[in-house]
């Protein structure tokens, strides 16, 4: 009897001690809707951000953006850069309990692929099959070197095969794998991250709960239910946050709703940087634009210290093409300045500099966003200053990409505001610049520059990353001398948050600079004495 | 059997109505700059993707062939995929639709009620300050935007006062109940569930009565308008010269035959409130088929916003039916008048 009983209290000592220790309230966030929390589709912000606390990922960034083990405890690389060998840790569960292995990880490879929705962009002509050797080993067969590998497996989410395999719907668009799951993951997660669903209402709100036998770290405090929190309305927002409804703002709040929910006790802003710029692309094939030294004239022309100082407040200027906060930026990189002497001499190195009076300057602005007609009227007026006429466009956005889609329809100046794919300068270097991007809106530039495409290629192509670094330091100044875009400033995240009880890292300058690593729950603790 | 005949018509003609309605937003949708299927995948999606999607959609056909496909699914129910949400439209005119109708049930009642007895008030008190006050008051109803008392009302009662719930339809611990209507005050009364019945009401204080302002303010004016015209005519003055009493002669001879303009009013008001509730939705982050509408027309979600615009098609000829039906029992001349006809 008194045997039993020493077992019985070992028992529950056992069992309290194998049930991790879960206290932290609740996050709750807002963001745009709808949120897509199926891994092969969602890619805006709303959903990377529910995607990275619901799916765990072969490797994990630390704060600088650089991969470290995750999933995967350890890798290596074949010697012509094409084959990478992962080698996952064991122990590893998902929320139906049963174990991540190699065959999910190469299923979730093969299904981002086949849909070719989502973050597959990064993926597609990359990855040419997947393969599990063994339980814990799985293979990722690419089509060329690519030496930023490691930094897109940032959004390869490993999804649960037989769970997603039981729940599809046939027949569907897939051939034999029916709808692929996708009606199943419209509301349900097929994960092994710290979170998991636990209730969807499209539309309105995702509710994830802490996944308690979750195998990797999870701060102490963090919280124990994540909300995101369908809405982006100012009014809501600060109605919200003042009664405490609401732990952080989304990123879409104008200035002046910034600055209202500033003056609420215990509310603070923070300031985020993802390595996304804010430019103004100018299209170098079409007269007057085409000329080095009229664009140069241009970005000397612009005031670039009313931009960061009055109409985007909080953001910091931009040196070339790359966000000072992406790994890889050159901080040489020379950085065009306000100095209308300058450039008045670089406007008469100009060969329009003659026959200014025949050429008018079109400077677009996207109606759906109202801060950019500031900036658009501020180039105007600082053009001005130096002879060039300008004439400033409303457009929506849908317009505007339907004109950058041929040459001779390109307006001369478009905005833009452009994220990072990867944490790597290679990223907006590639996007941006490489022919492939023309006619998309993603370059109004026309580039079409073969040398430049060698370069970028040669450099992604680049396994060692201090080697890839050098070479994106040398595409940086080369964009940088050929001015086709006013490198305006570094785009920055802001967000209102519950500074009296919340302790966020990335608020502090100490979070993961990525899209949906700088919002993870997992590394956010709250103070739930304060909270009410 | 007169009047099942009368239904027959209308709804025979409802049916060219919506074919119209149809041809019409069909083409306005696709004559939008950009393509849908790009803009749902994104710019970088592989081509081959973005080719699948136009396919599913018949928008490498031409324009005529795709409406014939379209009206093909449409008459089978298939709505197609919303670009926006990645779903069956059908699946989300579900879950999206009985929400609003349950806020425009919600601010309907609160229309009528309100702006009945308001306007008889008014009436009754013709002239007097009472009358007065609820003129000026209408007139403040009717031009004011609902999304301006739904941010007065958020700010007053969520913001300074914490008093009522800002958002959704459900406090957080609040059990939903099972999905049989999909409107939870109904479903909570059905499975029993009294206390998502007492939250939701609770959450639809501040969107439901900023939506019916407005409505509620027209149908006070006009049902003081017809009362006081009615209250000069000769068979009133007769019903007093008989000694009926005053309380008779208002409830019955009064206010029933100055009902009628309201009604066709209200009616009216009532089917624009399912399609004007989208900043109210939005403000309120209350998960409704106006918000999804609109979020649908921004993005050229082609699929979503003609079932959404079909559905609220099809709720205006209900709606305007039923007012038929109603002010035809209000006013007997109307009956008549059908019977002679025939």
């Amino acid at each position: 009897m008194r045997k039993s009983m020493v077992m019985l209290v070992c028992l529950i000592g056992v069992g309290l001690l194998s049930f991790p220790l879960v206290a932290g309230g609740i996050l709750r966030y807002t963001q745009s809707f709808p949120t897509n929390i199926d891994p092969a589709l969602g890619s805006d912000y709303s959903s990377t951000r529910t995607l990275t606390i619901l799916y765990d990922t072969l490797v994990y960034p630390d704060t600088s953006g650089v991969p470290q083990p995750h999933v995967a405890e350890r890798w290596d690389i074949s010697a012509d850069g094409k084959v990478w060998t992962f080698y996952l840790r064991s122990g590893v569960t998902f929320h139906d309990g049963t174990e991540v292995t190699a065959e999910d990880v190469a299923f979730s490879v093969d299904r981002i692929l086949a849909i070719g929705e989502g973050w597959s962009y990064l993926f597609e002509g990359r990855i040419e099959k997947a393969e599990a050797v063994d339980k814990y080993t799985v293979k990722i067969y690419l089509t060329e070197p690519f030496g930023p590998f490691l930094t897109i497996l940032y959004k390869l989410y490993i999804a649960n095969k037989d769970l997603i395999t039981v729940n599809i719907e046939s027949p569907g668009p897939y051939g034999e794998f029916g709808d692929y799951g996708r009606g199943y993951l419209v509301s349900h997660d097929a994960g092994s991250g710290p979170y998991m669903i636990k209730e969807v209402s499209l539309g309105e709100f995702v509710l994830m709960e802490r996944y308690p036998w979750y195998w990797s770290y999870v701060a102490p405090k963090a919280p124990n239910e994540v909300k995101q929190i369908g809405t982006t309305e100012a009014v809501t927002i600060k109605t919200m946050m003042s009664g405490q409804e609401l732990e952080i703002s989304d990123q879409w709040q104008a200035q002046e709703s910034l600055q209202a929910l500033d003056r609420l006790e215990g509310v603070d802003i923070a300031k985020l940087s993802l390595g996304g710029v804010y430019h103004y692309m100018i299209h170098t094939r079409k007269p007057p634009t085409d000329d080095v030294h009229f664009r140069k004239a241009m970005a000397f022309a612009t005031d670039y210290n009313t931009i960061v100082t009055h109409i985007h407040p909080g953001f910091t200027q931009a040196r070339g093409p790359v966000s000072a906060s992406t790994p890889g930026f050159d901080p040489t990189t020379f950085q065009y300045s306000y100095n209308l002497d300058k450039a008045l001499e670089e406007l008469k190195q100009s060969k329009y500099y003659d026959q200014l009076d025949e050429y008018l300057v079109e400077i677009h602005w996207i109606s759906e966003v109202p801060a950019e007609e500031k900036v658009a009227l501020l180039l105007q007026a600082g053009f001005a200053q130096i002879g060039i006429k300008a004439n400033v466009v409303r457009a929506p956005w849908l317009s505007v990409v339907e004109y950058m889609a041929a040459e001779d329809t390109s307006p001369h100046l478009v905005p833009m505001f452009m994220p990072s794919d990867f944490p790597e300068a290679g990223a907006l270097l590639h996007s941006r610049y490489h022919s492939v991007s023309a006619r998309s809106f993603q370059q109004n530039e026309w580039l079409l520059d073969p040398e430049y495409d060698r370069m970028i290629e040669e450099a992604l192509a680049t396994s060692d990353s201090e080697a890839r670094f050098a070479k994106y330091a040398e595409l940086q100044h080369y964009i940088a001398d050929l001015c086709p875009t006013l490198f305006l400033v570094d785009d920055i995240s802001q967000h209102a948050y519950q500074a009296a009880y919340l302790d966020w890292p990335a608020a502090r300058g100490e979070g993961i600079p990525i899209i949906g690593y700088d919002l993870d729950a997992r590394w956010i603790q709250i103070d739930t004495e304060k909270q009410h | 059997m007169r009047m099942g005949i009368f239904l027959l018509k209308r709804l025979g003609y409802s049916i060219f109505v919506l074919l119209g309605l149809s041809i019409l937003v069909f083409i306005i949708a696709r004559i939008m700059p950009g393509d849908p299927a790009r803009l749902a995948l994104g710019p970088r999606a592989p081509e081959w993707a973005v080719q699948r999607v136009r396919e599913s959609m018949y928008l490498d056909k031409p324009l005529y062939a795709q409406y014939v496909y379209w009206l093909r699914d449409f008459v089978r129910g298939d709505f197609g995929e919303s670009l926006f949400t990645r779903r069956d439209v059908a699946t989300d005119i579900k879950e999206f639709l009985p929400a609003t109708i349950e806020l425009a049930l919600f601010s309907g009642a609160i229309m009528a009620v309100f702006g009945i007895l308001l306007g008889s008030i008014s009436a009754r008190y013709s002239n007097t300050w009472v009358d007065n006050v609820v003129r000026v008051g209408s007139y403040v109803g009717v031009c004011t935007p609902s999304f301006i008392f739904a941010v007065f009302f958020l700010l007053a009662f969520g913001y300074v006062l914490h008093i009522l719930p800002s958002i959704g339809r459900l406090s957080a611990g609040v059990t939903k109940p099972p999905v049989i209507t999909g409107m939870i005050i109904f479903d909570g009364l059905i499975t029993g569930n009294f206390r998502a019945v007492g939250d939701t009401l609770w959450h639809l204080i501040m969107p439901g009565v900023a939506l019916a302002l407005g409505g509620m303010s027209q149908e006070a004016r006009i049902t003081r308008s017809a009362m006081s015209d009615n209250l000069k005519k000769d068979y009133i003055a007769a019903e007093r010269a008989q000694g009926i009493p005053e309380r008779v002669i208002n409830l019955r001879y009064l206010l029933k035959p100055s009902l009628i303009p309201t009604v066709s009013i209200l009616g009216l008001d009532f089917a624009a409130l399912l399609a004007n509730a989208f900043i109210v939705e939005l403000i309120f982050n209350w998960p409704g088929m106006s918000r999804y509408g609109i979020s649908a027309m921004l993005r050229k979600d082609l699929n979503a916003i003609i079932a959404v615009i079909m559905v609220m098609g099809v709720m205006f000829i209900v709606v305007n039916i039923i007012v038929d039906i109603v002010v035809s029992f209000l006013d007997p001349r109307i009956r008549l008048g059908a019977e002679r006809s025939k």
